[in-house]
């Protein structure tokens, strides 16, 4: 395949750096480093070149990659050794043809005279080279240094080169938020991960339940209300969607309930629930973001079970009647928020013939959101808590690359995601 | 009532979520609640813990003080104060009006029985309205001399333990004046609590880079097996503030510079750095090492006193561009005031690890700039290759920094040849920052310490045991220092390193202060 990589070729992005052929590129970096060296002697300036991690950042698009790039600038502490953004330029039309620049970024340390230096390498790929990504990309990777591929934007409907790509990388970063087919998109994922198992695989959108995670677990971090835990009969979750009116037409889908659905099966593998088989009619409206499913109890939550005495088990806990218990997802209507956020968790609970209600509910804005324990015989109880700090892309994206192994939860998570909507 | 295996069991919700499991709703209650701890640190403290949302529903405050407030009055105090200090500006409102809500205001003397009857049906009452379930913290944060009355009272009003649940008491440094106020304090405090009830804070302790002291020595494999009297020269402590005495004369004049940080923050540095492993990271295996470093040090009376310490005041000077007074100038000070601003000593851990070891600790006022470090300066390589060359003069021996305050982090400096045709050695630092390496705010010191007081890990807390011991080996010093004249005290310029008679201290045995 002859490929055309002259300097003059393809466009021209002033914030990519210099162009340069790729042949040149490492020399063109050292070069870049002496300056640097020089203008810290003028300047009395410190730099702090760091070796971490290879970030290899994939864009379907130049706006894409230019937004991704522009975010690296609130990425100050991730210790980056080198950036390699590339955009993948899949018109069919388009010659074959690979074109890079390069550049060194700073980011200012504790003061402006301290910086932290990483190299950035962006490689727009036209046409046929598209396909061998993954082989133009990796002699630009600096060795010895775990691969972290950041997928921004939606997964395309042909993975291919999403695969290949993961095959080299130690882990990979998506957001499910993004998706235009929710459904079918997690089912690819849940596939490409089961082909890929040496790759570690994360999804923005479920660090951005943490907290709502992270608030259902403290309702039962109270040894008083646990045995409720164990008693759930009924969990609602909404997630927001924008008004009819603001609604986009085309092929996206009306709603994103990614993060409901994500909820929806931590909850259900926390607590050892399996569908029903004497009650199979599980209800799905796609479209409206509206999912319901009836569940039983497949095991004691395992965790519990570990933990009890020998002889003893959850049934004399759960002994009542397990009937069938409830999953609903649900769309709520609420213009102010993007869509996909939730909005809403509800447990509903019986034991020893009394009602609990655990609720978190997202409050007037997009910051708050008001728990609260309806339980009988105590007080009702209910906070403001502050949710704000999820929002911040580039705090996820950070938290993502701070972590070197697999999420197995996550990975769990998802398939079972892939295997609720099956 | 639910079984207790399944109560105790741990949280299936919880794998995966780094922060640690939430607590079980408790009321705090704070005597002296008015002063200033109260406003700069615990108000803000408490109210970071219920934005970042570790704090339960139903958590409650109750305000103890002698000020004719009500609740309104103090809650109104308590977010100009948190507008004021917290690190978390500006307030978020809703998030404050869910945890003021659980602010009550109670106006008692401490020594009135009466307001400790009071301030037990207000428990009561809490535990039903905002099911506390009666868990109770007190905090003490009145002056030292308050502490007796109030533990008695509590005791006698039968708040020192119920059945419900959980009863906990806080008490600030300092832990009595000398050895014998110290051991009657633990004796009173004894009578009315257990000891794993008594949280002896020390702030110092919920400092990020003190806890990092610890993950760098013990999780490192590279630095433990030089951990010791092989391989380190010397140790130096220094913890340096360039403020005076700020107007709390009363307090200083009566404490000075080694009750007010050497007994405490000080030799709490000290048994951090030169602890063995404990068994286990837990309270009692970690404060039992500690408290076996204390009790090796090697502890100085009489004549060694003298050799082994300066005492000094600062004088008039200039510090931060601004002219200050002398100690003896500074208003409520007696002009023969013997307090010392300033001490330096040098002291050995009769250990197997530490043997022969010096370590040399100082501290003062007035002096260049706020600084805590812990500096460990190995030995020199045992055979300097280069001394024909250019190189003579210019190998530094290795030091390792472990800086707390300011711009925490870690430094090695080691020697590096200068790029060139002669060979030149020259000193390079290869520096740490916490600042620039974690993306996350450290919490205050305070935050930590009071979810730990809350979980009740008391790791992070001085015992009593570890009180007394500090208070053993400096009540020698202080013994000797009451014998001595008032001219042994040296004086130094505010805005110096110290006294002159400091260098000459440590020159005597080949070595130099560092500069920080």
């Amino acid at each position: 395949m002859a490929t055309d990589t002259s300097p003059d070729q393809g466009k021209r992005l002033p914030w990519a750096g210099k162009q340069v052929r790729p042949e040149h590129i490492e020399d063109e970096l050292t070069f870049l480093w002496h300056l640097a060296a020089d203008n810290m002697r003028i300047s009395q300036n410190m730099n702090v070149r760091t070796s971490v991690l290879n970030l290899v950042i994939c864009a379907l698009d130049i706006a894409s990659a230019y937004k991704a790039s522009a975010l690296l600038r609130d990425l100050p502490n991730t210790h980056i050794a080198r950036v390699t953004l590339v955009i993948l330029d899949t018109d069919n039309k388009s010659p074959s043809g690979v074109t890079t620049w390069v550049t060194l970024r700073s980011f200012p340390i504790i003061s402006d005279n301290m910086r932290h230096h990483f190299e950035q390498v962006t490689v727009l790929l036209r046409g046929a080279a598209v396909q061998s990504a993954t082989t133009i990309i990796q002699p630009l990777l600096k060795p010895d240094l775990p691969i972290y591929l950041w997928w921004v934007s939606d997964l395309p409907s042909n993975t291919s080169i999403f695969q290949r790509l993961i095959t080299i990388s130690n882990r990979a970063i998506v957001d499910s938020s993004e998706f235009s087919l929710p459904e079918e998109r997690m089912h690819t994922l849940s596939s490409v991960l089961q082909a890929s198992p040496n790759c570690a695989l994360s999804d923005l959108n479920w660090s951005r339940i943490i907290p709502w995670r992270e608030l259902v677990a403290q309702f039962f971090d109270i040894g008083e209300y646990r045995p409720y835990m164990v008693n759930i009969e009924k969990i609602e979750i909404e997630h927001a969607v924008p008004s009819s009116k603001h609604q986009a037409g085309g092929e996206k889908a009306a709603s994103n309930p990614i993060r409901a659905l994500l909820l929806a099966a931590w909850l259900k593998t926390r607590l050892g629930w399996q569908l029903s088989e004497e009650n199979p009619q599980h209800d799905h409206e796609s479209r409206a973001g509206r999912y319901f499913w009836h569940m039983t109890t497949r095991v004691p939550t395992s965790a519990l079970v570990e933990a009890l005495p020998a002889g003893n088990s959850l049934g004399e806990v759960g002994s009542e009647t397990r009937g069938v218990i409830d999953i609903m997802i649900g769309p709520r209507v609420q213009a102010e928020l993007p869509p996909g956020n939730i909005c809403l968790i509800r447990l509903t609970s019986a034991f020893d013939g009394k009602k609990a209600v655990f609720t978190i509910d997202r409050g007037d804005d997009d910051e708050h959101v008001i728990t609260s324990v309806d339980v009988p015989d105590n007080p009702y109880l209910e906070r403001v808590v502050n949710v704000a700090a999820t929002h911040k892309e580039t705090e996820l994206l950070n938290d993502e690359l701070e972590i070197m192994g697999h999420d197995h939860l996550y990975e769990q998570t998802l398939h079972e995601v892939s295997d609720l909507l099956t | 009532m639910p079984q207790r295996s399944v109560v105790e069991a741990p949280n299936p919700f919880r794998e995966g979520i780094r922060t640690k499991e939430s607590l079980e709703p408790c009321v705090m209650v704070i005597f002296g609640a008015t002063g200033d701890l109260t406003h700069r640190k615990l108000l803000p403290a408490l109210y970071n813990l219920a934005l970042e949302h570790p704090l339960p529903a139903g958590f409650s405050v109750v305000a103890f003080a002698r000020r004719p407030y009500d609740d309104e009055t103090f809650r109104k105090q308590a977010l100009e104060s948190i507008n004021e200090y917290s690190r978390q500006k500006p307030v978020n409102p809703q998030v404050w009006e869910s945890f003021a809500s659980g602010i009550r205001y109670l106006q008692s003397d401490f020594h009135d029985p009466a307001g400790y009857e009071k301030l037990s049906s207000l428990l009561n009452k809490l535990d039903q309205e905002r099911g506390t379930n009666g868990n109770r913290l007190f905090y003490l944060s009145t002056p030292p001399s308050q502490y007796p009355e109030i533990i008695q009272h509590l005791g006698a009003a039968g708040l020192n333990r119920n059945r419900k649940g959980w009863t906990r008491i806080i008490i600030e440094k300092p832990f009595g004046h000398d050895l014998p106020s110290a051991r009657e304090l633990n004796r009173q405090v004894g009578k009315v609590f257990k000891e794993e009830q008594i949280y002896r804070i020390d702030h110092y302790l919920g400092k990020e880079t003190v806890q990092n002291i610890l993950v760098f020595r013990l999780a490192n494999g590279i630095f433990e097996p030089i951990w010791n009297r092989r391989y380190v020269d010397s140790v130096q402590i220094t913890v340096a503030e360039n403020l005076g005495i700020e107007g709390r004369s009363s307090y200083y004049e009566e404490a000075g510079a080694i009750r007010d940080m050497v007994q405490n923050h000080m030799l709490q540095l000290l048994t951090l750095v030169t602890m063995e492993p404990p068994i286990a990271f837990d309270a009692n295996a970690v404060r039992d090492e500690k408290v076996k470093v204390l009790h090796a040090l090697q502890h100085l009376s009489g004549r060694d006193v003298l050799t082994n310490t300066v005492r000094a005041q600062y004088g008039p000077g200039w510090v931060g561009g601004h002219e200050v007074p002398g100690y003896l100038q500074e208003p409520g000070v007696s002009p023969n005031s013997t307090t010392e601003t300033y001490v330096a000593l040098k002291t050995f851990i009769d250990n197997w690890r530490w043997a022969d070891v010096p370590f040399y600790l100082r501290t003062g006022k007035h002096l260049p700039k706020r600084v805590s470090e812990v500096a460990i300066q190995f030995k020199q390589a045992p055979l300097m290759l280069f001394k024909k060359s250019d190189a003579q003069g210019q190998v530094e021996p290795n030091v390792l920094t472990l800086r707390i305050q300011p711009d925490e982090g870690i430094s090695l400096e080691f020697g590096a040849k200068v790029p060139g045709t002669d060979m030149q050695i020259r000193s390079v630092n290869m520096d740490f920052f916490y600042g620039s390496s974690f993306v996350r705010e450290q919490p205050e010191a305070y935050e930590r310490l009071l979810l730990d007081t809350m979980h009740g890990d008391s790791t992070l807390f001085t015992r009593r045991d570890e009180v007394e011991a500090a208070w053993a080996f400096v009540q020698g010093i202080l013994d000797e220092w009451k014998n001595e004249p008032r001219d042994t005290i040296a004086t130094y310029e505010s805005g110096t390193w110290g006294p002159q008679a400091a260098d000459e201290f440590i020159w005597r045995d080949g070595r130099r202060w560092r500069r920080p």
